[in-house]
């Protein structure tokens, strides 16, 4: 797809956790075409990543026969990428950027699931979570500084 | 997916023939890792140096091996690639393992 404003691309997957490497191959090929350097082209993958695995294991509940879809926007100043699921929306309470303390000495901090958002908001410049209907989008963006 | 440990001066040294250590793996890995220590392995060098890629889902396999080591011998990690550290620094979790540039250097650190 391509508009006045730059290009698009969708990819669609099912949803199995080893499809997600599908989608992290195309993300890393189209950030080659943009100025973003190494380090973000890897930190744009791992986003990406981290959205399309949060619809697979929580919308859909690790269910294989569901639908992810994922929208690449490119423009010369801006990534957007939206991944979207028609599963269960993402409780209001998860939405928060808060991030998790790390203390070496409180081995109860030490929590091996749940750093996957914030590791989003962290990384990528803005971050939305949007519901049309049944159907529930992140929507990340990453700036290209030139 | 494969995985492999070996024992090398005193440490089990655990390998993947993997470049990503991701949600689709790492279940596999963890169980992997846990089955080491309940067969008696407290001291562990995990080489990621084929993994060009991991996950918060790979990141929290080795958090929950240490939290399962309780604190007796110990876990380090050896070898990580760029991206891979980058996640380690970004999510803190440089604090709470050592990481060594080597396999070699984890065992003798």
């Amino acid at each position: 797809m391509t508009d006045d404003q730059g290009q698009a691309l969708r990819l669609e997957i099912d949803s199995e956790l080893a499809n997600t490497t599908l989608i992290a191959m195309a993300i890393r090929g189209l950030c080659a075409m943009t100025a973003l350097s190494p380090v973000e082209v890897n930190r744009v993958e791992l986003c990406v990543v981290e959205i399309v695995n949060n619809a697979i294991e929580h919308a859909y509940g690790h269910e294989k026969g569901h639908k992810v879809e994922t929208v690449v926007h490119l423009e010369p100043a801006a990534l957007t990428v939206t991944v979207s699921d028609w599963g269960k929306p993402v409780a209001e309470s998860k939405l928060e950027s808060a991030s998790l303390p790390v203390d070496p000495d409180d081995p109860a901090l030490w929590l091996s699931s749940g750093r996957g958002l914030p590791i989003v908001h962290s990384l990528m410049d803005s971050v939305h979570y949007q519901r049309d209907g049944d159907k529930n989008s992140f929507i990340m963006c990453k700036y290209i500084k030139g | 997916m494969a995985f492999e440990a070996i024992n090398k001066a005193g440490y089990t040294v655990v390998s993947m023939d993997e470049t990503r250590l991701d949600a689709a793996i790492s279940e596999s890995f963890r169980i992997y890792l846990f089955d080491q220590i309940d067969s008696g392995s407290d001291r562990v060098v995990i080489d990621l140096g084929s993994v060009r890629f991991m996950d918060s889902s790979g990141l929290g396999t080795l958090v929950a091996t240490l939290k399962k080591m309780g604190g007796q011998g110990a876990l380090k990690l050896a070898a990580p690639q760029p991206a891979v550290l980058d996640l380690f620094n970004l999510t803190s979790m440089d604090k709470l393992f050592t990481i060594s540039p080597t396999v070699a250097e984890a065992i003798e650190g």
